[in-house]
């Protein structure tokens, strides 16, 4: 009913989206998400680097942005896992086992990237 | 017994030591009529004088063979029986080119009568005018017959006939020379001589020869009267129109009043280089390495900067000895994969005789490489020379690492890292606490 309301009053439909996300989610999910924007941010920045700047060395480039694309899957598989509302969808997946995936993911994913980057 | 064999060996190389002698042996094969023999007695005194040893052969007779049990008997083989039709079995066209293959040299010469050797000397890029048509030319104004012409020799010539060498006598036919990049000419006929007949030819027939377009004139300095040949195993064969211009006759013969005929001189110019006497090179050893480095690699890498060294010798007949060769000026080096990648001079190191030497960057392409030399000029010995290389790529810990301009890649991996560490440790510890307290740190 709340958001109904604030719907109402604000004109423009960015406010409103701003508005419902602020307070339909859960602070552990807006967590995740500052994470993927930060991810999302350094991916992009690297990429503009490589475009304007140099691509050379080239595996260093690919080390580096792909580290940030894998990251961010890893992460966005996270956050749809441990989201109460899909919560259907992934009855036989606790949370914690979620996290684990994740963490073991990401360890490998650096291993290769730090392989890769020199 | 010992001793005895090596004094023995000492004396000969002491003997080779003292007569000059060619590169590639002193036994010659001279094939002559027996009447004619005593014609060229200063041609070959001149020749045993620098220490060939001549064996005389009449064209019939059945010995000594050219070739025994597939082996050349002798190095050098002088053809003068140039009117003999017949010849002993073993004296064929054939025999003479595998003479060649076997790196024998020969001297032959033709006449204006037709004789197998002057279908031969077709094989060689050379086309001999037509039978009974000598060369012919009415300049100087002379007693002599039309036929028997003095040649002056060009200053500007081949560097095989000594420098200011006085006119030579010629007398024979003559033969057109081919375009043959093996072909090396010697003496050209004047520009005012010309073959006809010598008695029946008329001046129209001239007229005729030349109304037709030229074809079928013989005449003008185009025409070769001695031409040389190098074949590529590196023998040598000399073919002359006349065999008189090695003739004592000739030789004593002045050109003009107290001047005497470079008949001699020529004679024992051209027999030195047909013998592998004179403009005769060889590559001694070749050395390629890093720079700052002095052994050769096993392998290059690309842009290397290599060094290639070659040293050259010059057989010096003076003394029969190899000596240090720096007179070459366009000698190149090929570093080359199927197309020379790279192709630069080779020039003379100074301070060295005889060392050629040149510093180059490896192109940046890595594969099977050659070094090659490869130098062919009219008159000199071929040099070839080609060593293979392989050049790699850098090994791994041969490129640079860790670069100023990667900078933003290397912090863009380390702070994903050390996101994910702090993202962790956050996540571990809010676990606990619960949503709320989360909620309550966020909207501070």
């Amino acid at each position: 009913m709340a958001t109904k309301s604030t719907q109402q009053k604000s004109q423009s439909p960015f406010q409103s989206l701003w508005k419902a996300y602020n307070e339909g989610t859960s602070d552990r999910l807006k967590f995740v998400d500052s994470f993927l924007l930060f991810l999302m941010l350094s991916g992009i920045v690297q990429f503009v680097y490589c475009v304007l700047v140099t691509n050379y060395p080239f595996n260093a480039f690919l080390a580096g942005f792909s580290s940030t694309v894998g990251q961010f899957v890893l992460t966005a598989s996270l956050r749809s896992q441990v989201n109460p509302d899909n919560q259907n969808e992934f009855k036989e997946v606790s949370p914690e086992r979620a996290f684990a995936d994740f963490a073991l993911g990401s360890i490998v994913l650096h291993f290769f990237v730090y392989n890769f980057l020199g | 017994m010992v001793a005895f064999s090596k004094l023995f060996w000492l004396a000969v190389a002491f003997a080779s030591s003292v007569y000059a002698k060619s590169s590639t042996g002193d036994s010659v094969l001279v094939i002559v009529e027996p009447k004619k023999r005593d014609d060229y007695n200063i041609f070959f005194d001149g020749l045993r004088e620098k220490g060939y040893e001549l064996t005389f052969r009449s064209p019939r007779a059945d010995s000594p063979v050219l070739i025994e049990d597939d082996v050349p008997n002798f190095s050098h083989v002088v053809l003068f029986a140039s009117e003999s039709k017949s010849f002993a079995k073993d004296i064929s066209p054939q025999s003479l080119v595998t003479l060649l293959n076997q790196n024998t040299n020969l001297l032959i010469a033709l006449s204006t009568k037709q004789t197998p050797l002057t279908s031969l000397a077709a094989e060689f890029s050379l086309t001999p005018a037509p039978p009974g048509t000598p060369l012919i030319s009415y300049f100087p104004e002379r007693s002599d017959a039309p036929n028997v012409i003095p040649i002056s020799i060009p200053k500007t010539h081949s560097q095989i006939i000594t420098a200011n060498t006085a006119p030579v006598w010629y007398s024979g036919t003559s033969f057109a020379l081919g375009n043959n990049p093996l072909l090396v000419p010697i003496l050209s006929a004047p520009a005012h001589a010309f073959a006809a007949e010598v008695d029946g030819g008329s001046a129209d027939s001239l007229v005729d020869a030349a109304e037709k377009g030229g074809e079928g004139l013989w005449a003008g300095s185009q025409l070769g009267v001695v031409a040389g040949f190098q074949a590529r195993t590196g023998a040598r064969i000399v073919w002359t129109g006349g065999v008189e211009m090695f003739s004592d006759e000739y030789a004593q013969k002045e050109v003009a009043k107290g001047v005497p005929s470079g008949n001699k001189q020529f004679a024992q110019d051209t027999a030195a280089w047909a013998f592998q006497e004179s403009q005769v090179l060889r590559i001694d050893k070749i050395e390629h390495h890093k720079l700052n480095a002095t052994a050769p690699s096993e392998q290059y890498t690309i842009n290397d900067q290599l060094i290639y060294t070659a040293y050259i010798s010059k057989f010096n007949p003076d003394k029969g000895t190899w000596q240090p060769y720096s007179g070459l000026k366009d000698l190149q080096l090929e570093f080359t994969m199927l197309d020379p990648h790279v192709r630069v001079a080779l020039p003379a190191d100074k301070g060295t005789p005889g060392k050629y030497s040149v510093q180059f960057r490896a192109p940046d392409r890595h594969g099977v490489f050659k070094f090659i030399v490869d130098y062919k000029r009219k008159g000199l010995t071929h040099l070839f020379s080609s060593t293979t290389v392989p050049v790699v790529p850098p090994r791994h810990d041969g490129y640079p690492r860790f670069l100023s301009a990667a900078w933003p890649y290397y912090i863009g991996a380390i702070s994903t890292s050390v996101g994910f560490f702090l993202f962790s440790t956050i996540w571990l510890a809010g676990e606990i606490k619960e949503v709320k307290k989360g909620k309550g740190h966020k909207a501070e």
